[in-house]
């Protein structure tokens, strides 16, 4: 197997580490929280993850260090930073491996965040369902209490703050940074119009900055090994390394670490050992399902936020599902808009209505009943979707569906009416 | 004041505004359905998309913005016709009809609906989706109002009504996706006062006033500007009504008075304009004790022929008006006694006025529960400026009927209740009831003149506030009624008194020209929104 770069799996990756903080500060655990509380200002912290080029890992790709820049100065109201773990795109289970085997590296990038944004009290919004995250979080949080690394003068420097392990309710759409400030205020996740941003309000009305978790598990190798070790990783603009969730019909599914650009086919073919039985692929979505699908002949690209944005795709949360050559693509189609239209909050109308009449389209063909203008009515409907809804839900239900009809037609063509 | 582009039109904004409200005020209609000036701002229903082509600093912005929650920055060019905008707002209106019956020929909202007028204009007229839609059923929610989802456009109006302005917390959102669905819990009825304005809200016919369900379309109905009588905070209303039946009552917007709201009692307080049975149709004298009708000229003839009798032998004469005559009313009657007969003895029972409704819990602005009053009639203030003699607990009144007076002209039914005062005022030798409907007076009378209601006659009151406001009429009275104003003035004439005013426009221009509550209004100054009244040496109302 082709060797992977590590940086946030590197403990995860040894066979024997037990995960907890004896076991994490063996490794060099906490050096850089204690670095940051004894010799550097909130702004040098932000400075140093603004140079290093650190990206946002939950989707969207934004600059962390330009979020935590947009904070205002300290004020009246409290600073929050809320940690996303909800990771609710399709695909996506890299956090979830962070959170279960190495909860202290990500919780230690976050305590370091606080410090930068002035927060004396944060929160980390775990999915509901992830009972078995929810508890390695917490425990790992009560050691940290016992330790004086949470609390009142942590490391004796006079700082202070608390972290809350909040478990969400399990819809999709609370990974939406504002729908989940909705949900930890104790109201239903719907995403909030902007502006206001978060960091003029978000949670509690409050200055607030999101962040994922992969993101602030960066946090610590940047403080301790340097802005330049860090953005030496990977390609000028897309910078460090990335934990890629590799799922569908291959010999070896998993997460993977490599660096950002790493070729997508080798991913697949070197990493992930290949299509299953030695099959012949037929497609992969390479960002979670909101991502648009790529043909088998489109994957020998760097994979990287930019690289697949100019394929027309996205790297969103990492997660690449590969489909092999049996794959019936309407099937795929099918099941995604199933998923959106089931998780769609109802809010805005071209997602609320949309997701069902394209749900009824899609059944329509697989009722092989469909023919050339049904497939130009999804194409048509899904594009009106695109860019009329307040979160990026919309986009992210109208590109794949437009990129199932257009990259596959014949797919579709084998379900017309005879 | 900073100024932006929407097309072509340069509109004026205060710093802050959205563009939405900009462009209402602005005569320009961009359609919309969730955004409410009276509610929250939500940007969910996206019927409301712009294009804007410069945010001020020489930069547009990709994506179409929601009109409703986009602020205005100085020197900004929007575009609610461009072919960008456009297309959002035609495919909205598009999606808004996946899901939505199509029963226009059956739903009540039928010519006042929001969806219907939109997808007129919007929409291609045509449907490609066909499927079978979600279905829910209807169901009653409370006293006032039907639920029939199948219709619902989840713009969330409701829920945050609800949750806003009235606190009750009792309709909300359950489910998601296209099966998002607004309602009560469970089957949870609603009990507050205040449901008629979920239906006005309601952009389409999900949320149906009960009372007004089946009853007529919407395009039928004649409308008429006036102010409700069923409290002293005098809510500016529409009367709506066709072949001379009141069909319903809706609010009508003054930021001063009511907002955009009113109650349910005001709402359903219309049933009475149509009562004919009860009514006193025709002008009625007492022969041999039994009242038989006459013609009006035969009665004045008779009046002035008893008052000369009356006046020769000297004697009190005694007014009781009650308060939901009009200013115009209470001033001629004022005339009558004073220049008739030189009787001040003018009374009115005074009710205070009091909050009658509590929020159920603390809200930012519980401006709704306001509405309702204790005092249920609506000119109090009106009678107190004018310096009547109002009595909260009838003494004065007592006081003044231990002589038994010569005369009485009962207006209206004041004091009906009080077996006391009118046992002493069935001593007077002529009693004279101007009236509308049957009551206790009419028994005692000897003349019973038919007058008008408030929904036939012009006139204004005073509110609680101390704002003069008008009425004026929408059905037409009984044929043989007569109003009130000009039965005053017609006993009046009787007196030798010329009365030149007659309408209410003449009298209260006349109040205006005199020291008093009304001195330097006119009735045009008064106008369809009414207007405080300041700087007078009348008594305050203490109400």
């Amino acid at each position: 197997m082709a060797e992977e770069k590590l940086l946030v799996l590197k403990n995860i990756r040894d066979p024997g580490y037990a995960g907890d903080l004896a076991a994490y500060r063996k490794t060099g655990g906490y050096t850089a929280l204690k670095k940051v509380l004894q010799a550097m200002k909130p702004e040098e912290v932000v400075e140093a993850v603004k140079a290093s080029g650190l990206r946002g890992r939950g989707g969207a790709g934004f600059s962390c260090g330009m979020k935590w820049g947009f904070m205002p100065p300290p004020g009246d109201k409290p600073h929050y930073l809320v940690c996303n773990a909800d990771e609710s795109e399709p695909g996506t289970f890299k956090d979830h491996l962070l959170m279960v085997g190495d909860p202290h590296m990500f919780v230690e990038g976050m305590i370091i965040g606080c410090f930068a944004m002035h927060s004396r009290h944060s929160y980390i919004y775990i999915r509901g369902e992830s009972m078995y995250a929810i508890r390695r979080v917490q425990a790992a949080i009560d050691e940290l209490y016992r330790n004086h690394l949470l609390g009142k003068n942590i490391l004796g420097s006079g700082y202070d703050l608390d972290l809350t392990v909040h478990p969400g309710a399990g819809a999709y759409i609370c990974g939406e940074e504002t729908a989940m400030l909705d949900s930890l205020e104790g109201k239903r996740g719907l995403p909030r119009f902007k502006p206001p941003f978060p960091a003029q309000s978000g949670f509690d009305a409050c200055p607030t900055t999101v962040n994922n978790v992969e993101t602030l598990a960066n946090v610590p190798f940047i403080i301790n090994e340097g802005t330049e070790a860090f953005a030496a990783l990977g390609t000028p603009n897309n910078t460090g390394t990335q934990a890629v969730c590799i799922s569908g019909h291959l010999e070896r599914p998993g997460v993977y670490e490599v660096e950002m650009g790493h070729n997508l086919e080798s991913l697949i073919y070197e990493y992930a050992g290949g299509i299953r039985g030695g099959k012949l692929l037929k497609a992969v979505v390479p960002g979670g399902a909101s991502a648009d699908v790529l043909r088998a002949d489109e994957i020998d690209i760097p994979y990287d936020f930019d690289s697949l944005t100019n394929a027309g795709t996205m790297r969103g949360s990492a997660a690449v599902m590969v489909f092999d050559e049996d794959t019936d693509m309407v099937e795929v189609a099918e099941r995604t808009i199933r998923f959106f239209n089931h998780e769609s909050c109802g809010q805005c109308t071209p997602c609320r209505e949309g997701t069902f009449w394209i749900k009824n389209m899609i059944r329509q063909f697989l009722d092989d009943a469909g023919d050339e203008a049904l497939m130009q009515r999804v194409d048509r409907a899904a594009g009106n979707i695109i860019g009329t809804t307040i979160c990026a839900f919309g986009d992210a239900v109208g590109g794949p569906m437009q990129a199932f009809v257009r990259k596959f037609p014949e797919e579709f063509r084998k379900h017309f009416a005879s | 004041m900073p100024t932006f582009h929407l097309d072509d039109t340069p509109i004026e904004f205060e710093p802050g505004e959205n563009i939405l409200p900009a462009a209402l005020r602005a005569g320009i209609e961009i359609p919309h359905y969730c955004y409410h000036p009276g509610l929250q701002v939500t940007a969910q229903c996206r019927q409301c998309l712009v294009e804007v082509t410069d945010m001020g600093n020489g930069h547009g912005i990709p994506k179409l913005q929601t009109s409703c929650s986009t602020p205005i920055a100085d020197g900004m060019k929007v575009s609610a016709t461009s072919e960008k905008a456009v297309w959002g707002q035609t495919v909205v209106n598009e999606f808004l009809l996946v899901n939505h019956p199509l029963d226009c020929p059956i739903c009540d909202q039928a010519g006042e609906c929001d969806l219907q007028n939109f997808a007129f204009k919007y929409g291609s007229g045509q449907s490609e989706m066909d499927y079978e839609k979600r279905v829910y059923g209807w169901r009653e929610v409370g006293s006032f109002i039907v639920l029939e989802r199948n219709r619902c456009i989840q713009c969330s109006r409701c829920e945050r009504f609800s949750r806003d302005i009235v606190g009750s917390h009792d309709f909300g959102s359950f489910l998601r996706s296209h099966e998002l669905t607004f309602d009560t819990f469970e089957d949870a009825q609603i009990t507050h006062k205040f449901q008629g304005n979920l239906s006005d809200i309601c952009p389409v016919g999900c949320i149906m006033n009960r009372d007004w369900r089946f009853k007529k379309r919407a395009w039928m109905l004649n409308k008429t500007r006036t102010v409700c009588p069923t409290c002293s905070t005098g809510c500016n209303v529409t009367i709506e009504h066709h072949d001379n039946r009141v069909f319903r009552i809706k609010p009508r917007e003054n930021p001063e008075v009511n907002r955009w709201w009113m109650c349910d009692e005001g709402r359903l307080n219309y049933t009475y304009l149509n009562n004919r049975r009860d009514r006193i149709l025709e002008p009625l004298a007492r022969v041999k004790g039994e009242l038989r009708s006459a013609r009006w000229e035969a009665i004045y003839q008779a009046i002035g022929h008893r008052l000369q009798e009356i006046g020769a032998q000297g004697g009190q004469v005694l007014g009781l008006v009650d308060t939901h005559a009009t200013n115009e009313e209470l001033y001629l009657m004022r005339q009558l006694l004073r220049e008739g007969f030189g009787s001040e003895a003018l009374h009115f029972p005074y009710r205070l006025g009091a909050q009658q409704e509590q929020p159920p819990r603390p809200l930012a602005d519980p401006f709704i529960f306001t509405l309702i009053t204790t005092d249920k009639s609506p000119n109090t203030a009106g009678a107190l400026k004018a310096g009547l003699i109002g009595d909260s607990d009838d003494k004065r009144l007592k006081a003044a009927l231990k002589a038994p007076p010569k005369v009485a002209f009962v207006m209206g039914t004041p004091f009906v209740d009080d077996d006391g005062v009118r046992q002493a005022v069935a001593k007077a030798e002529l009693i004279v009831h101007i009236g509308t409907f049957r009551s206790a007076w009419m028994e005692l009378a000897d003349v019973v003149l038919p007058g008008y209601t408030y929904a036939e006659k012009w006139g204004t009151f005073v509110n609680k506030a101390d704002r003069v406001q008008r009425i004026q009429p929408a059905i037409k009275p009984p044929e043989d009624a007569e109003d009130p104003l000009r039965i005053l003035a017609s006993l009046l004439e009787l007196l030798g008194n010329e009365q030149s005013h007659a309408a209410a426009r003449e009298v209260f221009d006349a109040m205006g020209q005199q020291a008093g509550p009304f001195q330097g209004l006119s009735w045009d100054a008064v106008g369809e929104l009414g207007t405080p009244l300041i700087g007078n040496g009348a008594p305050q109302a203490s109400a």
